[in-house]
């Protein structure tokens, strides 16, 4: 494990020290992280296109399975990822720069500083200059295992089951445009990353194994459902899509406004 | 394709068994050194209220149900317990004479134990105070106590005679602790509403920090000229002054952030005692000592 966070640690340290040399560079990198349109929006589109290219009915019937189960599979990758950042507790390498102590066999032991390069621009500069103030959320200060990298690369991964060229597109976006930020700017280190994305990936492929050999029997139907109404398929395709943007950020929102309001009316 | 990502997935999953930071506290303000003081391990179930006093550290063991002193190098002395009615003991205070008295946020009250050791109920939870947050001694003797349900500040003398300090209608939702500043004037902490009250001696109520985002008080200390805050809600150990406002000392994450009581020692060091695990009887008491050369925050 040792050898793995010190390969974790130097391929950051490479990768963030891209930053902040360039302003453009920093700015352009920052983007994804600040946007979501320049984020999720091409995914969202490969998902659409992935969703109307099958050829015959037949095939645009199990593609559309295939999706149906990969945004189903979504929210049990976000759960498992939450679940196990509860557990584990890694800092974010730009909070692994300042002076801390970390719990070791019961014993607060200062912790090395990591080098960080803090970009010229972006809302990761914000954040970490907001750090330095200690104006930092307690639960944003941990990034174990990175939940970007497991709900995009299972989105991903679910549109490339479905269409090789829509997903081989998204798969490349997610890695270079939604992954390769994050550690270049210091939001996650590769071992956040690749937790995340070996826990999304395993997760959809063990969801999609499951679904193929025990819910066909509505899975197909559900798919031929959409065909047979397209309209109303696509205003809620609408939805997914939109909400894919913001890895479902306003779906838990609205969980726990739900939940508000069930502890407010059975309350008074 | 499906061999590399199992590969990762047994590589990541092997990782998490050997993640050696499980907690951390980071320091924002400059001077500071952190250690953990004591833990379960020493005699505490998972402690909340804190005390300071010749040389010993006293303890409101919410999770352990009990009040406890402590003499850093040795094991805890029990000073009451469940035995004595103890619930969910909250804040302490230590009078000139040592007496130690308590609040109890589940059984109510307030408590006192004398140095015989014996524990009777000075202020009975049936007298309206069902239960009881914050604690505090003034120079004059009298204690305030929080009313978390009459949503009131309560002076009792040291015979136990009740008057109301700050009625229900100042909104104050939870007066969770107090601390005297050196002139008398009295802070208020309300972790429900997220503010922290300061209470003037000609008695008027003023809101000291309000809808801050990212502030909830915990507990008090007032030290130095300075009032140290924790928040358990947001992991933060705050200073605050009237020149200087509110300023984060310290972020604390993972298993050390649920940070609850404070209290210093003679040399400056802060005791901060932290809740990992309520039910499951876990929690640390963590010291932030001043490096040398910096001023210490108790001294004048």
């Amino acid at each position: 494990m040792d050898l793995i966070l010190r390969l974790s640690d130097w391929l950051y340290l490479l990768l963030n020290g891209l930053a902040g040399r360039s302003w453009l560079l920093d700015t352009l990198i920052s983007l994804p992280l600040d946007n979501n349109l320049v984020k999720a929006g091409p995914i969202g589109a490969c998902f659409v296109y992935a969703w109307w290219s099958g050829g015959d009915e037949a095939d645009t019937r199990r593609r559309r399975a295939t999706l149906l189960v990969t945004v189903a599979s979504l929210v049990f990758v976000m759960a498992t990822t939450k679940i196990i950042a509860d557990g584990f507790f890694q800092p974010r390498p730009f909070v692994h720069a300042q002076q801390a102590w970390h719990l070791e066999d019961g014993k607060l032991v200062e912790t090395a500083k990591l080098a960080y390069r803090e970009p010229l621009n972006g809302g990761v500069r914000n954040r970490y200059r907001a750090l330095e103030r200690g104006e930092i959320e307690q639960n944003d200060l941990g990034s174990f295992p990175s939940d970007h990298a497991g709900f995009f690369l299972a989105l991903s991964l679910g549109i490339f089951l479905a269409s090789r060229r829509a997903g081989a597109l998204a798969l490349a976006w997610t890695g270079a445009a939604i992954l390769l930020p994050r550690i270049v700017t210091g939001m996650h280190s590769p071992l956040d990353i690749a937790a995340g994305a070996a826990i999304g990936a395993a997760m959809l492929l063990a969801i999609q194994f499951v679904a193929r050999r025990t819910q066909q029997w509505a899975l197909i139907p559900l798919a031929g459902w959409t065909l047979r109404h397209e309209a109303l398929a696509a205003a809620l395709l609408f939805f997914v899509a939109f909400e894919s943007t913001n890895v479902l950020t306003n779906v838990r929102d609205l969980a726990g406004t739900g939940e508000a309001i069930v502890e407010h009316v059975a309350g008074s | 394709m499906r061999r590399p990502l199992l590969f990762a997935l047994a590589l990541a999953l092997a990782g998490c068994g050997k993640l050696d930071q499980e907690a951390m506290v980071l320091t924002v303000e400059p001077g500071w050194t952190a250690e953990v003081a004591a833990s379960e391990k020493d005699g505490f179930a998972s402690p909340d209220g804190l005390l300071w006093a010749d040389g010993s550290l006293y303890v409101a063991d919410e999770g352990g149900s009990a009040v406890r002193a402590w003499r850093p190098g040795s094991r805890t002395t029990l000073l009451a317990d469940s035995r004595a009615g103890l619930a969910s003991p909250e804040d302490l205070v230590r009078d000139s004479a040592g007496n130690v008295y308590f609040t109890d946020d589940t059984r109510g009250g307030l408590w006192r134990t004398d140095t015989a050791g014996r524990t009777v109920a000075l202020v009975a939870p049936t007298r309206g105070l069902p239960s009881t947050e914050g604690l505090g001694l003034s120079s004059s003797g009298d204690l305030v106590v929080g009313d978390a349900t009459g949503h009131r500040v309560l002076k009792v003398k040291p015979d136990g005679t009740l008057s109301v300090l700050v009625g229900p209608e100042k909104n104050i939702a939870k007066p969770e602790s107090f601390a005297f500043d050196e002139s008398g004037n009295l802070y208020i902490a309300d972790n429900r509403e997220n503010v922290l009250y300061l209470l003037r001696l000609d008695g008027r109520l003023h809101r000291a920090v309000a809808d801050r985002p990212g502030f909830s008080p915990e507990s008090l200390l007032f030290s130095g000229g300075t009032l140290f805050i924790t928040d358990s809600d947001n992991g933060k150990l705050f200073r605050y002054t009237p020149d200087d406002g509110l300023n984060v000392v310290a972020v604390f994450g993972g298993s050390l952030a649920n940070i609850q009581g404070i209290a210093a020692d003679e040399g400056g060091a802060l005791y901060l005692s932290i809740q990992s695990d309520l039910k499951g009887r876990k929690g640390y008491i963590l010291k932030l000592s001043p490096r040398a050369g910096r001023q210490s925050p108790s001294s004048p």
